[in-house]
């Protein structure tokens, strides 16, 4: 008995041999050919690692099955299970299940890439076809460890590579055009533009302009941008002999302010116009704070009110209020929710990135107002893109489709 | 204005007393209607020897009379009245320029907004605005009593908040003006005049401001809010001062006043007021121009809004080697269709810069000075369209389609595709050898878009029409309808730009005696004649892409006035390009000399 099960063994051996000689060998000799009850594996299968990646990825690449009819149509469609294991012979968990495709039809074999792999641990990898009334074929399998590396480009990121090549190309480009005295046209801000309208309207009726720059703190960049624009609203205040009152609802956005307003009275020649009393801290509270100013605007009837920065639910409550009382106004915010608001009640509003583009159109420095056309070539790129893509999508669907007979 | 009973009006003497001549013309009814008889001219006697202004007028007057036959001038030296069979007339007139004519400098809080409403209060009474101070025009104080001090105004003119708005603003310039004790220029016993025309809440500090070294009235707020202008008040009083004060003191002109019969106007504020009645009363837009020797006047009447800007260093005389620098000379050199290098253009201008008064003796003289026209109007223009803004400091009103259309205030109010009527006047304009040469200058300078009736004051009457219309609104209509102006015909030219040879637009003129149509491709400009007097229905199919004024590619049909020239059909495209290559430029403006027939071959 002893030694009927020895010799089996060896048969067992001898039967499994050639699969693991070959290395990356198929056992084409399970399953018989024509025989409708049998399926057999696909004959050739070999694993690397997938150049240009993290190391994340193998690509597989497997031959079909003899038996596979190559018809995504067929009821013997024979789709393939693709297994993974750390060592050779041992535990194989399941990581995809391949259905062909049309161009695999016709290439003869499928190229598989194998996502979420460990660098440089070692894989080994194992193919059974299946169909859909349940027939399995023999694996087909690695006999040789494949491990992933990293390279040091990602390929599969090339375009952004270009794109991001041809953007900061066109900043740098465009900041030494700025630096070599050429002109860059920046289409005029209408907001900005009327800052001095708003401050003179203040000036001709004797009242103050009132300068809310959000209600979130310094680390908001909107805070920061507002904190530009404050700057040429004192400067031209201080130009026109106008008061600015600057309410806040942080504490280091009113330090901010105050250092702000100082610097534009000194460069318009009038630092002794400069009043620190009218910049001062409300309350943290976001409601608390819309009330004040509420109060404070009805009382005093500010002639031009500038709301810049980060908004909420007060948008609206602060923009109507300014507009009851006849004041021009003037907005800015990068918040889309409260933009339709600013734009209704405001006399003018910059949309969203007009607000941060303000500080290059304000200082007029070569390298803002290059790096600013240089992000416009960039929204230029992807504009375009867009369309492109739209249009090839559109013109696939109805490929596709038949519309074009 | 006095009364006048108009019905016994036939006859009308009126004159215009400038710094050189002294114009007269006569106006008499003949059948009913109103009619410019005959014209004199004599030199301004306002000046020494004679220093009494009342010597040119009555010189220029005897002329008239000579060729009327009729008496005007009495033994004793005046103005024979009423008119009776072959003496006399039933009203005198006159307007005046003479010493430089009303010169003003205007004060307000913010540039752009009341400072920017007292100078157009200025410039509408008819004044020369000097200078215009305000808080923000980034002079430091010292520097702004020192201006007032050298300009030595006839007048100043200080506005500034609205009613109930800043008061210490105002006090603040009254403060500038106090200290800089300014001189008039005529009369040095006579106090300077100034008007306060701001904050009414102010006025009592002004008023405590001023010592009596200074004659102050004060009128009504001309901003009493931002969102409206009151210019009247403030103009009316600059009248009334120029009479009293300006007028009273220049040699002879007390003796003038005595003799009208309704208040001396300044000669500019003259020919605003005919064009703003005639925009009034035709409902129509207008722009007037008179280029001086020294300066040039632009004049214009949009949706009833009169503006007025004198462009102080644009004229072809005196102020010629200006516009040469202004305009630069490869400018001037384009519009000059001959075989003319830069040098020689400089030294045209040198020559015109030594003898001032010349008047071109050769065609090559005749076409330079019409280039340099050209630019020193299409400047003008620029400048007045700079200045007739709608007003700043003016609330909006929003909706959310806005969002992308916003526009600030002091947008400009002047639209060539609604202007209507465009009238010359001016030395190169009016006496330009063929009318075509005028009709080309407007187009080409002030660039019509549109329909637009191109007109031109045949003898410079319209500051006595002016004046006239103050007194007899019937008379001064009809005598600018039949004989002030010659009209010179119609531009028809789209706005829109395309490539030469293109389709620009269709056209078919249909009416008495004439049956035109055709098209006209980019680039192309041909004129009809067209009589003076015929109506004919004009329909225009602009291509794609242009635009005649109801949207692009949309026809448009209007019934238009034929005149000397005739209908002219402009296919270049607005805004005007020309082409930057010279010899291209060349030929270009060759082929519209040749279409348009300006010159002998």
């Amino acid at each position: 008995m002893e030694r009927t099960q020895e010799l089996l063994m060896v048969l067992c051996v001898i039967c499994l041999l050639p699969i693991s000689a070959v290395g990356q060998e198929v056992d084409t000799d399970a399953g018989e050919a024509g025989d409708p009850a049998s399926l057999r594996a696909p004959t050739e299968i070999s694993a690397e690692d997938h150049p240009w990646d993290g190391g994340e990825e193998i690509e597989l690449t497997f031959s079909l099955s003899p038996d596979d009819p190559k018809d995504l149509t067929s009821d013997d469609l024979v789709t393939y299970v693709v297994s993974r294991a750390g060592e050779y012979g041992g535990l194989y968990s399941e990581v995809a299940l391949v259905v062909p495709t049309a161009e695999d039809y016709e290439q003869g074999h499928i190229v598989y890439t194998v996502q979420n792999s460990e660098r440089g641990e070692p894989y080994f990898f194992r193919v059974q076809a299946t169909t859909l009334d349940g027939r399995t074929s023999p694996y087909a399998e690695t006999t040789e460890a494949v491990y992933s590396t990293r390279e040091w480009f990602a390929g599969h990121r090339t375009w952004l590579a270009i794109v991001t090549a041809l953007i900061s190309g066109a900043v740098i480009t465009f900041i030494l055009l700025a630096r070599a005295g050429i002109q860059l046209k920046i289409r005029k801000i209408a907001g900005l533009e009327a800052v001095s309208e708003a401050v003179g309207r203040a000036t001709e009726m004797g009242r103050s302009c009132l300068f809310v720059p959000g209600v979130q703190d310094m680390k908001d960049i909107q805070t920061i941008a507002a904190i530009t624009i404050l700057a040429r609203v004192a400067r031209t205040a201080a130009e026109y002999e106008a008061r600015v009152e600057v309410p806040t609802a942080r504490s280091l956005v009113m330090t901010a302010a105050r250092e702000t307003i100082e610097g534009s009275y000194l460069s318009a020649g009038r630092p002794d116009a400069y009043n620190e009393d009218l910049i001062y801290y409300v309350t943290d509270e976001q409601f608390g704070y819309v009330a004040y100013l509420s109060g404070m605007m009805v009382r005093e009837k500010p002639a031009a009110c500038f709301y810049m920065g980060s908004f909420f639910a007060e948008s609206l409550i602060l923009a109507e209020t300014g507009n009851s009382i006849g004041a021009i106004q003037i907005a800015g915010t990068a918040q889309p929710a409260q933009l339709p608001f600013f734009v209704a009640a405001c006399d003018y509003t910059l949309i969203g990135e007009e607000l941060f583009a303000a500080s290059a159109y304000l200082s007029g420095s070569s390298e803002e107002l290059g790096s600013l056309k240089g992000q416009d070539f960039g929204k230029l790129i992807v504009a375009v893109g867009i369309i492109v893509g739209c249009l090839i999508a559109t013109y696939h669907e109805l490929v596709n489709n038949g519309f074009f007979g | 204005m006095i009364s006048v009973d108009t019905n016994n009006i036939n006859v009308i003497l009126a004159t215009d007393c400038g710094s050189t001549t002294t114009k007269a013309i006569l106006i008499e009814k003949i059948d009913g209607h109103y009619r410019q008889t005959f014209r004199g001219e004599a030199p301004t006697t306002v000046e020494e020897p004679a220093a009494d202004v009342t010597m040119g007028v009555v010189n220029a007057v005897t002329e008239v009379g000579e060729l009327a036959n009729r008496r005007l001038i009495d033994d004793n030296g005046n103005i024979i009245r009423p008119a009776t069979d072959g003496e006399g007339c039933d009203i005198y007139i006159s307007t005046s320029s003479a010493g430089g004519g009303l010169q003003m400098m205007v004060a307000g809080v913010v540039r752009e907004m009341t400072a920017a409403s007292a100078k157009r209060a200025a410039l509408g009474a008819g004044a020369i605005v000097m200078d215009v101070i305000a808080s923000n025009d980034k002079r430091l104080p010292h520097e702004q009593i020192q201006r007032i001090r050298e300009l030595r105004p006839d007048m100043i003119l200080i506005s500034g908040g609205t009613d109930g708005g800043t008061t210490t603003h105002v006090v603040k310039i009254a403060e500038l003006v106090a200290p800089a004790k300014p001189q008039p220029r005529f009369g040095g016993e006579y106090r300077m005049p100034v008007i306060y025309a701001g904050n009414q809440d102010a006025a009592p500090l002004v008023e405590r401001t001023f010592d009596d070294s200074i004659d102050l009235s004060v009128v009504p707020n001309l901003r009493p809010v931002l969102e409206r202008e009151n210019l009247g008040p403030a103009r009316d009083r600059i009248h009334d001062l120029f009479l009293e004060h300006v007028m009273a003191h220049a040699p002879g002109y007390e003796k003038l006043m005595e003799w009208t019969d309704a208040p001396i106007m300044p000669t500019p504020g003259a020919v605003g007021n005919i064009l703003q009645t005639i925009a009034e009363q035709q409902n129509i837009n207008a722009v007037g121009v008179d280029i001086g020797g020294a300066t040039t006047d632009v004049f214009s009447v949009f949706d009833k809004t009169f503006n007025r800007t004198v462009s102080a260093n644009l004229g072809m005389s005196y102020s010629i080697s200006n516009v040469c620098a202004e305009a630069t000379m490869p400018t001037i050199l384009q519009w000059v269709h001959l075989e003319m290098d830069e040098r020689e253009l400089r030294n045209r201008v040198k020559n015109k810069m030594i003898r001032p008064t010349t008047i071109p003796q050769t065609l090559e003289a005749l076409i330079f000075e019409q280039a340099v026209a050209r630019e020193a109007l299409r400047l003008a223009y620029i400048q007045h369209k700079e200045f007739a803004t709608t007003l700043q400091g003016v609330q909006q009103q929003r909706t959310v389609g806005d969002t992308f259309s916003q526009q600030t205030g002091g947008q400009t109010i002047v639209d060539n595709m609604a202007l209507d009527l465009l009238v010359a006047s001016g030395g190169v304009l009016s006496h330009a050898p063929r009318m075509q040469q005028t009709a080309a200058m407007l187009i080409d300078a002030f660039e019509p878009e549109g329909i637009t009736t191109l007109a031109k004051d045949s003898i410079f009457m319209m500051p006595h029409l002016g004046v006239l219309a103050q007194v007899h609104k019937q008379a001064a209509l009809e005598v600018f309808e039949k004989d002030c102006l010659i009209y010179l015909g119609t531009c028809v030219a789209p706005r829109g730009q395309g490539k030469p040879g293109k389709p620009c637009f269709q056209f078919s003129l249909e009416g008495d005696g004439i049956n035109e149509q055709g098209n006209i491709t980019v680039g192309d400009l041909r004129c009809i004649p067209f009589a003076s007097g015929v109506r004919a229905k004009l329909r225009v199919e602009p291509a794609r892409g242009f635009d005649m004024g109801a949207g692009p590619g949309t026809a448009v049909e209007r019934e238009v006035k034929g005149g000397e020239v005739g209908v002219v059909l402009d296919g270049r495209g607005r805004p005007l390009q020309l082409p930057e290559n010279r010899e291209q430029c060349r030929k270009s403006i060759e082929q519209w000399v040749q279409a348009l027939g300006l010159y002998p071959d």
